[in-house]
């Protein structure tokens, strides 16, 4: 039946029929896509133009939010705090798990137990390990504190997350726990794929381990690298989840990160003033031009990397 | 006689210089593996202690919560019994499977279809398409936070688990879109050609030869959007607003400012909402490992 409905198609349209299938398979996809995501997408550049509070009719106001966002001084600083984390995770979420996955590569044995072990905290929400690293900071009773003051070193103890000095530490700490098994996982698949001749060549040579880690694996690792930081970059981009949870940009805006004030601004009760989705919008295309500008520049930096072997 | 006397005499010399400089070798070796086992060790437990803590914190009694020792020296299970009916916690489990389901079954479908049609076809338009699906990969969730939040507004889905799982589709579909294609080219051609000689039509091809082949490919995909969208918190948080259709990340944020007092029961809570997935985990950790990562490794 299929195939005569077919050729009965075919000889119809003539030789320049043009297929339905194909299209037929993409549609939905494209409908759904476009409906809620290219759409909603627009619609935020939009009402980044415009005034609105969510009731009274929106205004165009050009530019206005984006000015308004330069000369504001907590948007610059959830700005800062943003690449603070951003630069910071992607160096210690790339550099520790190149080494732990160096380590597992080293022909130990039990190497599929320790990943294991290193990959559960990556299925968790990070919601949830915020909550449960709250326990762990908080000053009086939480493990850290504890812990520091059963082996006497009472002067170390801080108010983790209500310290503005170590309230970002804090937070990255976490996210570090949480993705070291996820790098590890995606660095180790890397390395795998290196031949081993060229670690015995590099042996004969001389090259001591650190020679080899330096010399052969990082450069043969360029392009696994550049996923690694791509993927951390966009990640640290959005930070919400755990900051909201813990500290929900606090204290004093110490913590304050692009989402929570996009997500303060947006909805969150900001005593003084009403909700601005305008202007929360720019916060989020802000955000947009950072992942799209640094993923390509990374993108990019690691292409002329890449070397073959 | 004296030579051979010589040469036995330098023999013994030689393999004692010999076992020297292996024995120094196999020293330097077992302190490298050794300093290695260490810090893989040491790691691993920094991994795990959380877990573990959290785990004997929801067992003891709540005045041994703050006595720092690791083991619980009681083991009372009733902080999980006041849980599970203080916070509801059956009823929150199933939005979240409900929203899950929902969302990883439309995905897996539609995404599915078309990954195949790029993977396996050539049409005016297909490279476009795709680019554009690929290139959205990018784009944060939070940039559609607002405008999807007005969307389902005015659609009356605001407040809705349908609504909500709806809010994830335009943002999972590019990644399982882009999965599925590198998975379809990967099958051989030749598959199709052989079933098409017999009379098989088009869309028997893909029913009958690649959709059943397909099966580690929809594993993957199903993986990493299960555990993308029953972990996801900002969204769930924006557009539920009824306490009762609440998922279980954000109910237990929620209930997180009842329980601080108790941390018995905020670790009973954090341990029920975090051994689902981490028991699925355990148990298929090979797929769950391979479907997390897929994209990042292949890619």
């Amino acid at each position: 039946m299929a195939v005569t409905a077919q050729g009965w198609r075919q000889r119809r349209a003539g030789r320049r029929r043009i297929p339905w299938l194909p299209y037929a398979f993409v549609l939905p996809a494209v409908l759904i896509f476009a409906t809620l995501m290219a759409i909603p997408m627009m619609g935020a550049i939009f009402l980044s133009f415009e005034s609105w509070d969510g009731l009274r009719p929106a205004r165009w106001v050009g530019l206005a939010n984006y000015v308004d966002l330069l000369q504001d001084p907590i948007f610059l600083q959830a700005l800062e705090h943003t690449a603070y984390f951003v630069v910071v995770t992607v160096v210690l979420q790339t550099v520790i798990p190149l080494l732990v996955a160096s380590l597992l590569n080293s022909g130990i044995r039990g190497s599929v137990v320790f990943r294991t072990i290193y990959f559960m905290p990556v299925v968790i929400s990070l919601a949830i390990t915020g909550l449960l690293w709250s326990m762990i900071y908080e000053p009086n009773f939480g493990v850290l504190n504890t812990t520091l003051n059963n082996l006497g070193l009472h002067g170390l103890t801080r108010f983790w997350l209500s310290d503005n000095v170590t309230v970002m530490p804090s937070i990255i700490t976490i996210s570090v726990w949480q993705s070291m098994g996820f790098y590890v996982v995606i660095f180790f698949a890397g390395l795998q794929n290196i031949p081993q001749e060229l670690y015995e060549s590099a042996a004969l040579d001389g090259a001591n381990a650190w020679q080899r880690l330096i010399r052969v694996t990082v450069p043969l690792l360029a392009p696994v690298t550049t996923v690694v930081v791509v993927l951390n970059t966009i990640g640290g981009i959005q930070v919400f989840d755990q900051v909201y949870v813990l500290t929900n940009g606090g204290p004093n805006h110490a913590s304050e990160t692009l989402g929570t004030y996009l997500y303060t601004v947006a909805f969150g009760a900001m005593a003084s003033s009403v909700s601005e989705l305008g202007y929360a919008a720019a916060i989020g295309v802000v955000i947009l031009l950072l992942a799209l500008i640094l993923s390509v520049i990374q993108i990019r930096w690691g292409r002329a990397r890449e070397i073959e072997y | 006689m004296a030579t051979v006397r010589e040469s036995k005499s330098v023999a013994p010399a030689q393999t004692r210089h010999r076992t020297a400089g292996l024995t120094a070798y196999r020293a330097r070796r077992f302190v490298q593996r050794a300093g290695t086992y260490l810090i893989l060790i040491a790691l691993a437990l920094v991994t795990i202690f959380p877990l573990l803590w959290m785990l004997s914190t929801s067992v003891k009694e709540p005045q041994d919560v703050f006595s720092g020792s690791l083991l619980p020296a009681t083991f009372n299970v009733s902080t999980y019994q006041q849980v599970w009916v203080t916070m509801d916690f059956v009823a929150h489990f199933a939005n979240s499977a409900f929203v899950t389901a929902l969302t990883v079954a439309i995905i897996v479908a539609v995404a599915t279809v078309a990954g195949y049609a790029f993977a396996r076809f050539s049409f005016p338009g297909r490279d476009v398409i795709f680019y554009i699906f690929l290139a959205s990969m990018i784009i944060p969730g939070q940039v559609i936070l607002i405008p999807m939040f007005i969307f389902l507004k005015q659609i009356g889905l605001l407040n809705s688990l349908v609504g909500l799982s709806g809010s994830y589709l335009g943002g999972g579909l590019p990644f399982a879109i882009f999965l599925l294609r590198a998975f379809f080219k990967t099958l051989p051609n030749e598959l199709a050609d052989a079933a098409k000689i017999d009379g098989c039509s088009e869309l028997g091809v893909f029913l009958r030869i690649f959709l059943p082949l397909a099966r580690p490919g929809l594993a993957t995909v199903t993986i990493f959007q299960f555990v993308g969208t029953w972990n996801e918190f900002l969204f769930a948080t924006t557009f539920i607003s009824s306490p009762e259709l609440k998922t279980l990340q954000s109910a237990l944020y929620l209930v997180v400012g009842r329980y601080s007092t108790d941390w018995t029961l905020l670790s009973a809570a954090l341990t029920m909402a975090i051994a689902p997935v981490v028991l699925v985990y355990l148990l298929l950790q090979r797929q769950f490992v391979k479907g997390l990562t897929a994209g990042a490794i292949k890619g």
